[in-house]
């Protein structure tokens, strides 16, 4: 049985192939994100979509589309396969019939930021790395210390002060050198960009390494299957650094050429930013091809407040491509739908998940839904770990 | 007739990356490696755009996009000034857009957002 069906990588932007059995960040020649490519061809011709759905639970069962070359080098701790929860009471008072949250608050470190570093933190190993470094809104440093800490990797990570404090405990915990910088999480990935040259961290920055994203696709993979091998009509996603959606849309991507979609029909993809950081919903509004670089930034939403994503471009793109949109919503409205979320269904969403229904309401509002449509939130961790925050 | 660049950069990697994405569209670049001398440069040459890197081992950049802006060459006063820093420090980019510059790009530079910006001020010759 081939374990991993990956072939190499490539720049997404100027198309240079790089080996993937060597260590990569981004592109050196035009520094763009680098992305893992399969041999689908002879996937498709050996690997049956059933079987995977039979495997033990988990994001490894995709195995063959992810990027790891031996199953040792695998660290699990239990991430994917998060539940497809059907919102009945919000239904009734959106007045929808297909609504959904894919809810990525069980993850291991309680939020979908276990995917990405799941399949970095592995393939580092993999590749011989002994530590890795990591500039963070929050959640993704927690994610990184606790699969480092699995993989017997030095960990070091740059966050702001102000982070919620379960992301900073989790990570001293779990054995990570944590340094709090006065600044948002750009300041601190200069920082780790700087401390990573000088002293030989790898830096697994959001796509300034072509594998988080491998991880984070898997959402992708899990939805189809969810939805008998067909996709939603309208995702909606809270956007800071984009690897989720860039992510999915790799994954329905991949699907397509696997053969194993019983529709093509993609969903629009629905861009949710905070209105105190909103660089792709501004770049969106102007039909841009870069967002540019959010001052002041500011909002509840730590998860959010990216001034300026790295891969801005392949964002746009995937938004441009799918027809979708890019909306930005207050701070008021995401507290207000944490709450309606708790309260009518029983989930206590991060800001950022409350923030997919925000923009939901806002998206009725405008007719750009229709009430048949299947339309999927995503809550991409758990409103416990920003106590200090939302109370 | 080509279009002049100025880039104001201290370090070779960069510069070289730069030079080459900007060449390779037919522009031609200067290059000053501290801020006195960019400085000099942009008083003696006639510069299109200026790509300011902000840390610099003079005078930083925020400095050399005030004196740029009060100079007394009145092309200076608005020639589009292109901020790039590592951020490595906190509000960077305020800084650096309160200075006068137009537009802050940070590090790593991706090449084909470069074009973009350098383009949407000085197209390409």
């Amino acid at each position: 049985m081939t374990q991993s069906y990956l072939s190499h990588l490539e720049c997404s932007g100027c198309g240079k192939q790089y080996s993937h059995n060597q260590i990569h960040t981004f592109c050196p020649l035009c520094q763009s994100p680098l992305l893992s490519l399969y041999d689908l061809k002879r996937a498709r011709q050996n690997v049956d979509r059933d079987e995977i759905t039979r495997r033990k639970k988990g994001m490894w069962r995709w195995h063959e589309l992810l990027p790891v070359l031996n199953e040792e080098n695998q660290i699990f701790l239990g991430e994917g396969d998060t539940p497809l929860l059907s919102l009945p009471h919000l239904e009734k008072e959106l007045r929808l019939s297909n609504l959904f949250v894919k809810d990525e608050s069980s993850n291991p470190t309680g939020s979908f930021k276990a995917r990405g570093l799941a399949a970095a933190i592995s393939k580092a190993k993999e590749l011989g790395v002994k530590k890795v470094i990591i500039p963070t809104a929050g959640n993704a440093g927690g994610a990184m210390a606790a699969y480092a800490a699995r993989a017997g990797l030095r960990a070091h990570i740059f966050m702001p002060k102000d982070t919620p404090f379960a992301n900073i405990e989790e990570s001293r915990m779990a054995g990570a050198e944590v340094i709090l910088i006065d600044g948002i999480i750009s300041d601190a990935a200069g920082m780790a960009g700087e401390k990573a040259r000088a002293e030989g961290w790898f830096d697994v920055s959001t796509f300034k390494e072509p594998y988080r994203v491998e991880g984070k696709k898997v959402m992708g993979y899990e939805l189809a299957e969810a939805f008998d091998w067909q996709l939603p009509d309208v995702i909606i996603y809270p956007t800071g650094g984009g690897t989720g959606l860039v992510g999915m849309w790799k994954a329905f991507a991949e699907l397509e050429a696997l053969g194993w979609l019983e529709k093509t029909k993609r969903p629009r993809m629905v861009s949710v930013q905070a209105e105190g950081c909103a660089p792709v919903v501004k770049a969106f509004q102007k039909g841009a091809v870069f967002c540019d670089f959010w001052t002041n930034a500011q909002t509840i939403a730590s998860g959010l407040r990216v001034p300026k994503s790295f891969a801005d471009h392949l964002i746009l793109q995937n938004i441009y491509d799918s027809e979708g949109t890019a909306i930005a919503v207050s701070d008021e409205s995401i507290l207000e739908s944490q709450k309606q979320l708790a309260s009518m269904e029983g989930i206590f969403a991060a800001p950022e998940g409350a923030a997919t229904l925000a923009a939901l309401k806002e998206l009725i509002k405008q007719d750009w839904v229709h009430p048949e449509e299947r339309i999927v939130l995503f809550n991409t961790g758990s409103g416990l770990k920003y106590l200090d925050h939302v109370s | 007739m080509s279009s002049n660049i100025l880039y104001i950069e201290d370090n070779p990697d960069n510069m070289m990356l730069v030079q080459r994405a900007l060449e390779s569209r037919g522009y031609c670049l200067l290059k000053a490696v501290n801020g006195l001398s960019g400085l000099q440069v942009a008083q003696q040459e006639d510069v299109d755009l200026i790509l300011l890197d902000i840390n610099l081992p003079d005078i930083d950049g925020y400095e050399v996009a005030r004196r740029l802006r009060s100079s007394s060459k009145a092309a200076l006063v608005h020639v589009p000034i292109i901020a790039i820093t590592a951020n490595a420090l906190k509000g960077d980019a305020e800084k650096a857009l309160d200075a006068g510059c137009d537009v802050y790009m940070s590090k790593p530079i991706n090449i084909r957002e470069l074009w973009a910006r350098v383009e949407a001020f000085v197209p390409m010759p």
